[in-house]
C-alpha cells in the first residue's frame, strides 16, 4: 500500500496522541485513585427499598474514624434526606438509589456526579475541603417536573458535625401543686462520645444541664419544675441540644378556655 | 461538462428529491423547536409551559437526528451508488418500499411525539398518546407504544434500503468481475454494515423489552440493559450521521477545491476503521453508571480513544486534498495557498467551516471520552454543546453545503442566488460558535443539560463572565442558526422550483492521486472485516451484558413504567363490559 510520506509521519503522530491520553486516564486511575462509578453494591427493586435497612430511612451515619456513610433516595421529583448534612475533611460514601426512573445524584461544582438507576444502587466515595452549601440536582431528564427536582447538601466544619437527635417527653397538663417533668431522650449518632450543653426554657425559668453520650448510644435527661412556681394557665417550653430543639406547652390547673381544641 | 444525473437516472433523482424532501421538512420543524427551547432555557421567551419544554426536546431530537440526518443519508446513498455504479436498482420496487417505510415510520412516531402538544391528548392503545421521553427513550419513563412502532417501521426501512444497495453492488460486480468496488460504493457498503451491526442492538430493547412492556404484555424491565442495549447501538448511530458527511468530504471536497481526493486506499482504511470500532464504544456512555463495573468501563475508552484514529486521517486527507486543489488553482507558498480556495462558492465554505467545527468537536470528544475527566462534565450542558457542533455543524453544515452542489443535479434546475447561500453558511458558523461557547462552558460549571429551567435556588460559580452573559450568547446563536436554517430551506424551495434554467455545475468526480491500484485489494473483503468487527463487539459486550442480565435478571427487578398509565389489560374487561351493556 502506497502512503504519503507526510501522511506516515501523520499517523506516528495520531498513535502517540492517542496512546498519550490512555496513559493519561490510567494514571489517573490507578496513579490519583479515581475510581469510576461500579456495580459491588447489589440491585435492589424500587418495591424494597421499604425494607431496606440502609434506604427505608434516608440518613448520613458516621461507619468509622472520619468515614461518614450517607444513604440517598432519588425520586420524581425530590432527593431524601434533604438537606443532606456532612462534615468536611473526612471521606463520604454516597450510596444512591430510584424509587421510580433514572435520575442522577450531581452536586453542582464538583465532580460529584452519578446516575442513579431503579433496581441499581450507586456508591461513591468523595471528601469535601470547603464547608459551605452546594446545590444537588439531577441531570437526567426524569419526566414533567426534572427542572423542580433540586436538594441541598451541607458541608459543615469537622468539629461542628453532629448527628445528635432529640426526643422530648412532656405532660399537657399538671395539677397546681405538681411537679412538671420533662424527659429529653439524645441520641448520639457519630462513635465517638460527645459533650454538650442541654438548655430547657419553661415560663420565665431556663435550666442548662451538662450531658454526655456515648457514642452510638442515648442518654434520657430529666428536668422538673415546680407547677406553682410557674402559676395556673398554658406555659410555653423549649428544649434545645446542638442544631436541634422542641418544644410545645404545658397547662397548669384545669383547662378553662385555654388554646387546645 | 457531463450529462446531468436528473437526465440519466429520473426516477433514482425523484426518489432523492423527496427523500431530501422528508429531511428538510424535519430540519424546519427541529429548527423552529430549537429556537423556542434556546429562548426557553434561558428565560427569554417562554411559550410554552416548562413540563411542554420536553415535548419539543423529544420533537427536536427525534426530527432532527433521525428523521433530517437519515432521510439525508439515503438520498445521498442513493446518489452515490447508482453515479459510482453507473446503474439503477435490481428492482425498482423494494427502492420505493423502503422510502415508504421510513416516510411511515417518521409519520407514526411523529403523531406520538406532537399530541404532547394537546392539551388533553386521546388514549391510543391503552395509554395517554405522548411520547416526551427523548430520543433517547431511557426505561421506565414510558412512551405510548406507537412511538416505539414508528421507530421499529424507520429502522426496518433503513434495513432494506441496505438491502437494495447491496444487490445494486452485487449486480454490478457480476457485470464487472475484476473491478475495485468504486470508492462512493465502498462508503455506502461500509456504513450499512456498521449500521447493521448496531441497530440489531436498539432493535432488541425495543422488540424483546420496551415494546411488550408499553403495551403491559410484560410487567417489568431491567432498566440497565435496556440503556446498555440503546448505547450499544448509541455511538454507532453518532457515526450513521457522520459518515454522509465523510462521504461528502472525501468525494466532493475535493472536486470542490480544484484538484482530487489525495488518497483513495487512506480513504477505505477509515470506513473500515469506522466499521470496526464504532461499536464497542457505546459503555463510554455510561462512565458513570452503577450495574456496570470499572473494568468494561476502561475497555469502552481505550476502544474510544483508538477511534480517533480515523477522523485524524481524515483530517490529513481532506486537508492535503484541499491543499492539492489550491496548488492547481494556482495557490502558493506555506499558507497563502489557503486564498487560492474558491471561498465564494457555498457548498465549498460550508463544508471547509464544518470541518473546522468538526475539528473542535474532536477535542471536546476527548474530553467526554476521558473517562475520569466525565464525571465533571456528564449529562451539563456540555454536552448538547458537543452534540450540536458535531451532527449539529460537522454534519448538518456539510449536508446543507453538499445540497447547493446537489441539488441542481437533481432537479435540473439551477441553484437560485449563490451569494445568500454564502450567508447561510456563515451565519450557522457564527451561531454555532456563539452558541456552544456558552454551553461548553456554562457545563463546566455544572449546568444541566436537557432541562427547562436550569437555573435553581442556588448560583452557579461562573468563574469568567456571568450566567446572563453565557444565556445571551445561548439565545443569540440559537436564533442565528434559525435564521440560517430557514435561509437554508428557502433557497432549496425557491431552487426547486426555479425551472427554465440550466445547473451551473459539473457532477464528474475525478479519480483519486492515490487511486485503488494502490490498495490492497484485502481492504475490499467485506466478509473478513464483518467478521472482525462481530469478534470485538462480542468481546467488548458479551460479558457485560451477561454481568447485567445476572444482576438485574432479564426482566429487571420489578420496575414499572413511568407515568403510569391505564394499563391496557385493565382496560379489556371495560370494553368488553360497555359492549355487553350497549348490546344488552
Amino acid at each position: 500500500m502506497n502512503i504519503h510520506t507526510y501522511e506516515r509521519l501523520w499517523i506516528v503522530g495520531a498513535m502517540v496522541l492517542i496512546v498519550g491520553f490512555i496513559a493519561t486516564i490510567t494514571y489517573g486511575s490507578v496513579g490519583l485513585g479515581i475510581t469510576m462509578i461500579d456495580d459491588e453494591e447489589e440491585t435492589l427493586a424500587p418495591d424494597e427499598i421499604g425494607e431496606d435497612e440502609r434506604f427505608a430511612d434516608p440518613r448520613v451515619e458516621q461507619v468509622g474514624e472520619d468515614e461518614y456513610a450517607a444513604y440517598v433516595v432519588a425520586q420524581t421529583f425530590v432527593f431524601q434526606p434533604d438537606p443532606i448534612e456532612i462534615p468536611a475533611d473526612s471521606e463520604v460514601t454516597f450510596y444512591v438509589t430510584s424509587r421510580d426512573v433514572i435520575h442522577s445524584f450531581t452536586v453542582v461544582g464538583t465532580n460529584t456526579n452519578t446516575m442513579v438507576i431503579p433496581g441499581e444502587v450507586a456508591t461513591m466515595t468523595v471528601e469535601f475541603d470547603e464547608p459551605g452549601e452546594y446545590g444537588v440536582i439531577c441531570n437526567e431528564y426524569c419526566g414533567a417536573g426534572h427542572h423542580d427536582m433540586e436538594g441541598e447538601l451541607t458541608v459543615v466544619e469537622a468539629e461542628e458535625f453532629d448527628l445528635t437527635d432529640l426526643a422530648v417527653d412532656a405532660p399537657d397538663e399538671v395539677e397546681p401543686g405538681e411537679e412538671v417533668e420533662l424527659t429529653a431522650t439524645v441520641e448520639n449518632g457519630l462513635l465517638e462520645e460527645v459533650e454538650t450543653t442541654l438548655t430547657v426554657e419553661i415560663g420565665e425559668e431556663t435550666i442548662e444541664e451538662e450531658v454526655v453520650v456515648e457514642g452510638g448510644t442515648s442518654e434520657e435527661i430529666t428536668t422538673s419544675v415546680d407547677a406553682d412556681d410557674l402559676g395556673e394557665g398554658d406555659h410555653d417550653w423549649t428544649v434545645e441540644v446542638d442544631d436541634e430543639s422542641d418544644g410545645g406547652t404545658v397547662t397548669v390547673g384545669t383547662d378553662d378556655g385555654g388554646d387546645e381544641s | 461538462m457531463s450529462e446531468l444525473f436528473v437526465e440519466k437516472y429520473p426516477e433514482q433523482a425523484r426518489l432523492i428529491r423527496l427523500a431530501f424532501t422528508a429531511s428538510f421538512i424535519a430540519l424546519g420543524v427541529g429548527a423552529v423547536f430549537g429556537l423556542l427551547q434556546a429562548l426557553h432555557r434561558t428565560d427569554i421567551l417562554r411559550i410554552v409551559e416548562s413540563p411542554t419544554y420536553y415535548t419539543l426536546l423529544t420533537g427536536h431530537g427525534v426530527f432532527l437526528v433521525v428523521t433530517f440526518t437519515i432521510f439525508f443519508l439515503v438520498g445521498l446513498y442513493q446518489w452515490a451508488v447508482t453515479d459510482s455504479l453507473d446503474r439503477g436498482p435490481v428492482d425498482p420496487r423494494v427502492t420505493w418500499t423502503w422510502y415508504g417505510l421510513m416516510s411511515a415510520g417518521t409519520i407514526i412516531t411523529a403523531v406520538t411525539i406532537l399530541a404532547g402538544f394537546l392539551g388533553d391528548p386521546p388514549e391510543v392503545l391503552g395509554s395517554e398518546l405522548s411520547a416526551d421521553v427523548l430520543f433517547t427513550f431511557y426505561a421506565p419513563l414510558q412512551a405510548n407504544p406507537l412511538f416505539y412502532v414508528g421507530l421499529v417501521v424507520f429502522v426496518v426501512g433503513t434495513w432494506l434500503a441496505g438491502a437494495d444497495w447491496f444487490r445494486t453492488w452485487l449486480a454490478w460486480s457480476r457485470d464487472n468481475p475484476d473491478e475495485r468496488i468504486p470508492l462512493p460504493t465502498f462508503m455506502v457498503l461500509t456504513t450499512m454494515i456498521m449500521w447493521y451491526i448496531s441497530s440489531i442492538g436498539v432493535a432488541i430493547a425495543i422488540l424483546a423489552f420496551i415494546l411488550p412492556w408499553s403495551l403491559a404484555l410484560t410487567e417489568s424491565l431491567n432498566p440497565t440493559l435496556t440503556r446498555t442495549l440503546f448505547w450499544y447501538f448509541g455511538h454507532a448511530f453518532v457515526y450513521f450521521w457522520l459518515l454522509p458527511a465523510y462521504l461528502l468530504w472525501y468525494i466532493v471536497l475535493p472536486k470542490l477545491s480544484g484538484g482530487r481526493l489525495f488518497s483513495d486506499p487512506l480513504a477505505r482504511v477509515v470506513f473500515i476503521l469506522f466499521v470496526l470500532l464504532s461499536t464497542p464504544v457505546g459503555i463510554h456512555h455510561q462512565y458513570l453508571d452503577p450495574g456496570i463495573s470499572e473494568g468494561f468501563k476502561f475497555i469502552a475508552m481505550t476502544n474510544t480513544m483508538f477511534l480517533l484514529l480515523p477522523s485524524l486521517l481524515t483530517a490529513f486527507t481532506v486537508v492535503a486534498s484541499m491543499e492539492h486543489g489550491a496548488r492547481q488553482r494556482g495557490g502558493e507558498g506555506t499558507f497563502n495557498w489557503l486564498r487560492a480556495l474558491p471561498w465564494r462558492d457555498p457548498a465549498f465554505t460550508g463544508m471547509a467551516l464544518a470541518g473546522i467545527v468538526f475539528a473542535f468537536g474532536g477535542f471536546t470528544g476527548i474530553v467526554n471520552a476521558g473517562m475520569n475527566i466525565n464525571y465533571l462534565v456528564h449529562n451539563s450542558v456540555w454536552i448538547p454543546g458537543h452534540i450540536h457542533t458535531q451532527v449539529g455543524t460537522a454534519v448538518a453544515l456539510t449536508l446543507m453545503a453538499g445540497s447547493y452542489w446537489l441539488v441542481p443535479q437533481l432537479t435540473g434546475n439551477r441553484l437560485v442566488n449563490r451569494q445568500a447561500g454564502l450567508v447561510q453558511v456563515v451565519l450557522w458558523f457564527l451561531g454555532i460558535v456563539f452558541m456552544t461557547n456558552s454551553m461548553y462552558r456554562a457545563g463546566l460549571f455544572g449546568v444541566p443539560r436537557r432541562t427547562a429551567e436550569p437555573e435553581y435556588s442556588f448560583e452557579y460559580d461562573i468563574g469568567v463572565g456571568s450566567m446572563a452573559e453565557l444565556n445571551v450568547q445561548l439565545a443569540l446563536g440559537g436564533t442565528l442558526l434559525f435564521v440560517s436554517a430557514m435561509l437554508f430551506l428557502g433557497i432549496m424551495l425557491l431552487t426547486a422550483f426555479n425551472d427554465d434554467t440550466e445547473p451551473l455545475v459539473d457532477g464528474t468526480i475525478p479519480p483519486a492521486l492515490s487511486g485503488p491500484e494502490d490498495s490492497p485489494p484485502v481492504l475490499d473483503n467485506l466478509r473478513l472485516w464483518i467478521a472482525i468487527a462481530l469478534v470485538l463487539v462480542v468481546i467488548a459486550y458479551i460479558i457485560p451484558l451477561a454481568s447485567i442480565v445476572d444482576r438485574g435478571g432479564l426482566f429487571g427487578p420489578d420496575i414499572g413504567p413511568f407515568p403510569v398509565f391505564v394499563q391496557i389489560t385493565d382496560a379489556i374487561p371495560t370494553v368488553f363490559y360497555s359492549l355487553g351493556a350497549l348490546i344488552a
